[in-house]
């Protein structure tokens, strides 16, 4: 199964080149490359409660994978931002999140092997719900939650395909939720905990040609 | 079958101690120099140099020189028995979970499990005059949850002096008193027993105002009367009550929100059991048992920013059995029996605390032991659980003994062992609030309720395995045991023993839809496969009159077939250091969650003719999974182990000629403390005890 898909990627960018090449001779394909952001801040405690309770503002992180920077929240009703994170929560622009034609889907697998986003490949949208967001925050979603540590791990294999704000295509590996990309140990303190939390770092190739091939 | 039962036999392990005089005297299984009988490998009082499976024996003297009070004292003390440590402690063993071992007191079943396990700090170890532990699956005698083995507690009125009382202090103020009464006439003998206990319980958290052991006041009494209403018939009865209160400050952390919450709990345990026997014949004998046990408990949690909790279990077990031992000849002996069992069960986390499941059982079972030599004994038998609630279940077993020469015998033992479904993974009716408001539904009556749901319109996705919700079937196990058991000399004993376990049918919970607002929903399918196998070695040597050294260790490997079969297929995932995704390889795999590869324990003995003794126990456990930490449900080295330890006890005391004996103990030196994986652990402890036994008039 997995040496077909992968014969079938591997013919489809083949094919592609090729039309691509015979096409439009000054097409070049250049394979798109991955960037790392770090500790991208996602609602992150503002404090803790004198009964040790974490405190939070409640904000959400714009992101524009197409200039990787973060975007205004003024700008939340634009096109000018594709994915948002808060918490465990991530977001697209589209659906009831943002104005954008955005979608997502979690592909099991590997980000390096998604070469082709498969074509018969359905791009959900945010709903209202969370549980129902195009990148669900449930189990099914992107992480792990310990209920006995409380930590967040990001599940291994799990690659958020994203059709960004504007209509073209990325990937996304999210590598982990805390500062610094490293997941305090079972028994640290719950401060330390939840003042690293929240901050993720991620992996992302973004196909500015509007192809489904990375 | 309906028909008044006619007489059967049991064969009791009471019985084993009317038959056969007080001068019997019990010997551990590694103590080479005597010959004990046993009643749980075969239902039929055998010679332990006779059985063809794997069977240990722990006798009083060693329960009470090691200082044990609980049943877990001593069980994590024996070979291939790890301590589990969710919802009280059970145990798990040769790396079955707790669920598939039936613990037995006088050879008829405790119940009271919650999700699978039986806390075994609810049994008190003052009274008793042996356990038995036999290994590998044993349904066939048993039934149902005889799986994985047979724990069974044995108390004895015809041995001991008429009276004895005794109390201990430890640690964490833990009191234990014991009060124990004899009396034995030529025709009628009486056990009177109480115990109270009470522990301050421990906090080994850091920062925590909850404690992981909680404060308990327990009180149990057991009494026992035997009376032979003439040479060939007596009659026994045993009775166990159990009162249990405990209190507790609790503090639950979710996303760094503590609910600070007072918790209650009440459990009541009551066992009765009455059996008359008879003897019609040198060579035929039958047993007529009946036995009824409740089980109550109650909690209550009063939370300071939350809904108080409430949360009832009441399960009764009612059975009638007999048995009958017919001696054909010299080389072949029969046991027969049949029995019917009517058990319910009332639960708040049912559908309604007021209405009780029941489960009706019948069943017949017959066993054959042939003796073509004197160097070997063979063992067929079967038997047929017919239940009401799922499918029935045939439960086959195959054992045999060759004793090559004095110094070699082999053992081996093939059978099917099974777990009914029980009464939570049918009936379960439970939605958590807390948490995300998922459910869990009972697979005898999820699609009712899901059906009704979506009715109502609340049903988001129904997903395909929905549609394989029905009936349960029991979980099996096909277990294969190999033992040589080696008398290197007439002080050392070895005994090495090789096990596989292979399981079908393992009964897990898995989402089968969900709620319109996306939490989730489950139920409970026969869909796991899985495998316990590896060797164990039990060997003892004796340095001299006064000194000697035992121990055992535990090689196991585990692993769920399905996941093996997925990693083998390249669909498994597991991360590196920098977070990046990467298929997993099979050398990878950790096999079973809870599971260590090692066991090991150590004991040196010193026991002198003048009453003083002394012994030092050192048990050491490897590392064992406990969380998955990458999300591929899989464990591998990337997850969350529990680190490996070592706990070291001691104890030493002294016997007087006037009855009065003494003893002080420490246990766990090192203090080795986690508190989240081993909160059964406590760190170093103490405690010191005195007894008096009255002494007989000779």
């Amino acid at each position: 199964m997995k040496m077909n898909l992968q014969k079938i990627a591997m013919g489809l960018v083949l094919s592609i080149a090729l039309v691509a090449c015979t096409k439009d001779e000054e097409t070049i394909v250049v394979p798109v490359t991955a960037i790392t952001v770090k500790d991208l801040p996602a609602d992150t405690v503002t404090g803790l409660g004198a009964d040790g309770r974490p405190q939070y503002a409640g904000s959400v992180t714009y992101f524009s994978l197409v200039d990787n920077k973060i975007v205004a929240s003024s700008d939340v009703a634009s096109t000018k931002w594709d994915v948002a994170f808060s918490s465990t929560k991530i977001l697209i622009n589209g659906g009831t999140s943002g104005p954008g034609i955005g979608g997502a889907f979690v592909y099991v697998g590997l980000f390096d092997a998604l070469k082709t986003i498969p074509s018969d490949s359905t791009f959900a949208i945010d709903n209202s719900n969370a549980a129902k967001f195009a990148i669900p925050q449930t189990s099914a979603g992107w992480y792990i939650y310990n209920g006995l540590t409380n930590i967040v791990t990001p599940a291994a294999g799990r690659v958020l395909v994203i059709r960004t704000a504007t209509g073209k295509f990325a990937k996304i590996e999210i590598l982990n939720y805390y500062k610094g990309g490293v997941t305090p140990d079972a028994t640290a303190s719950n401060s330390d905990k939840l003042t690293k939390q929240r901050y993720y770092t991620f992996r992302y190739a973004y196909q500015p040609n509007g192809s489904k091939n990375f | 079958m309906k028909k008044t039962p006619c007489l059967l036999i049991f064969l009791t392990l009471l019985q084993s101690g009317i038959l056969s005089a007080q001068s019997r005297f019990v010997k551990d299984t590694l103590d080479a120099s005597g010959d004990s009988v046993v009643v749980t490998a075969t239902r039929t009082e055998r010679k332990l140099s006779n059985i063809t499976v794997p069977l240990t024996i722990i006798n009083a003297k060693t329960i009470q020189q090691n200082g044990s009070l609980r049943l877990t004292d001593i069980l994590k003390e024996q070979t291939g028995i790890n301590l589990t440590s969710g919802f009280g402690a059970g145990i798990q063993l040769q790396g079955l979970n707790p669920d598939y071992t039936i613990i037995l007191i006088n050879g008829e079943p405790l119940v009271g499990r919650t999700a699978g396990v039986l806390d075994l700090n609810r049994i008190a170890l003052g009274n008793i005059k042996k356990i038995e532990i036999v290994k590998g699956p044993s349904s066939s005698l048993y039934g149902s949850e005889a799986m994985a083995g047979v724990i069974n507690i044995i108390t004895d009125a015809t041995m001991g002096a008429p009276l004895t009382v005794g109390i201990r202090y430890g640690t964490y103020n833990t009191v234990d008193a014991n009060l124990e009464t004899k009396l034995n006439t030529k025709n009628f003998q009486y056990q009177g027993f109480i115990n109270s206990y009470h522990t301050d319980g421990y906090s080994i958290r850091p920062n925590s105002n909850s404690r992981v052991r909680t404060p308990i006041q327990r009180y149990s009494t057991t009494q026992q009367i035997k009376w032979d209403l003439s040479s060939k018939t007596n009659f026994v009865l045993n009775t166990r009550f159990t009162n249990e209160q405990i209190q507790n400050e609790i503090a639950v952390a979710n996303n760094g929100v503590t609910i600070y919450s007072i918790g209650k709990e009440n459990i009541k345990d009551l066992n009765v059991s009455a059996s008359v026997n008879h003897r019609f014949s040198k060579n035929l004998k039958t047993s007529l048992r009946t036995y009824t046990t409740t089980y109550d408990a109650i909690q209550n949690l009063l939370t300071i920013n939350g809904l108080p909790y409430r949360d009832v279990l009441n399960h009764n077990f009612k059975r009638i059995e007999n048995q009958t031992d017919w001696d054909l000849n010299k080389k072949m002996q029969a046991v027969f029996g049949v029995g019917a069992v009517w058990e319910g069960v009332k639960s708040s986390r049912y559908d309604s605390e007021k209405l009780r499941k029941q489960n009706d059982i019948q069943y017949a079972f017959t066993q054959w032991e042939w003796k073509p030599s004197e160097k070997l004994t063979l063992i067929g038998g079967v038997r047929f659980d017919q239940n009401t609630q799922f499918a029935s279940a045939y439960s086959p077993k195959l054992s045999l003994l060759y004793k090559l020469n004095p110094q070699h015998q082999f053992r081996f033992s093939i059978g099917q062992g099974f777990k009914a479904p029980d009464f939570r993974q049918l009936f379960l009716d439970f939605t958590n609030a807390a948490a995300g408001s998922y459910s869990v539904f009972g697979a005898a009556q999820a699609q009712q309720v899901i059906a009704r749901l979506d009715a109502l319109g609340q049903i988001g996705n129904l997903f395909p395995n929905y549609n394989l919700l029905k009936a349960l079937k029991p979980e099996y196990s096909n277990g294969m045991h190999f033992t040589w058991d080696w008398k290197i000399n007439p002080s050392s004993a070895l005994s090495v023993q090789l096990f596989r376990n292979d399981i079908k049918n393992l009964i897990e919970s898995q989402q089968v839809g969900t709620y319109i607002s996306g939490a989730q929903i489950f139920s409970y399918l026969n869909i796991g496969r899985a495998f316990t196998t590896g060797f164990e070695f039990e060997g003892q040597h004796r340095f001299n009159a006064n000194w000697s050294l035992s121990g055992g260790y535990q090689f196991l490997r585990t692993g769920d077939k399905d996941q093996i079969a997925s990693i083998k297929s390249g669909t498994v995932y597991t991360k590196n250091n920098q977070g990046y995704s990467r298929l997993m390889k099979l050398n990878e795999y950790v096999g079973l969650p809870n599971t260590s590869s090692h066991k090991l324990q150590v004991k040196l003995n010193y026991n002198s003719p003048k009453g003083y003794y002394l012994n030092v126990r050192a048990i050491y456990r490897s590392r064992w999974a406990v969380n998955n930490n990458n999300g591929n449900q899989v464990f591998d080295n990337g997850d969350v182990f529990a680190s490996g330890y070592v706990a070291i006890n001691s104890a030493a005391g002294k016997s007087f000629k006037n009855g009065i004996s003494i003893q002080g103990g420490i246990d766990n030196i090192s203090n080795y403390i986690d508190a989240a994986n081993l909160p059964n652990l406590p760190g170093r402890t103490f405690y010191t005890s005195i007894k008096y036994q009255l002494q007989k008039n000779k």
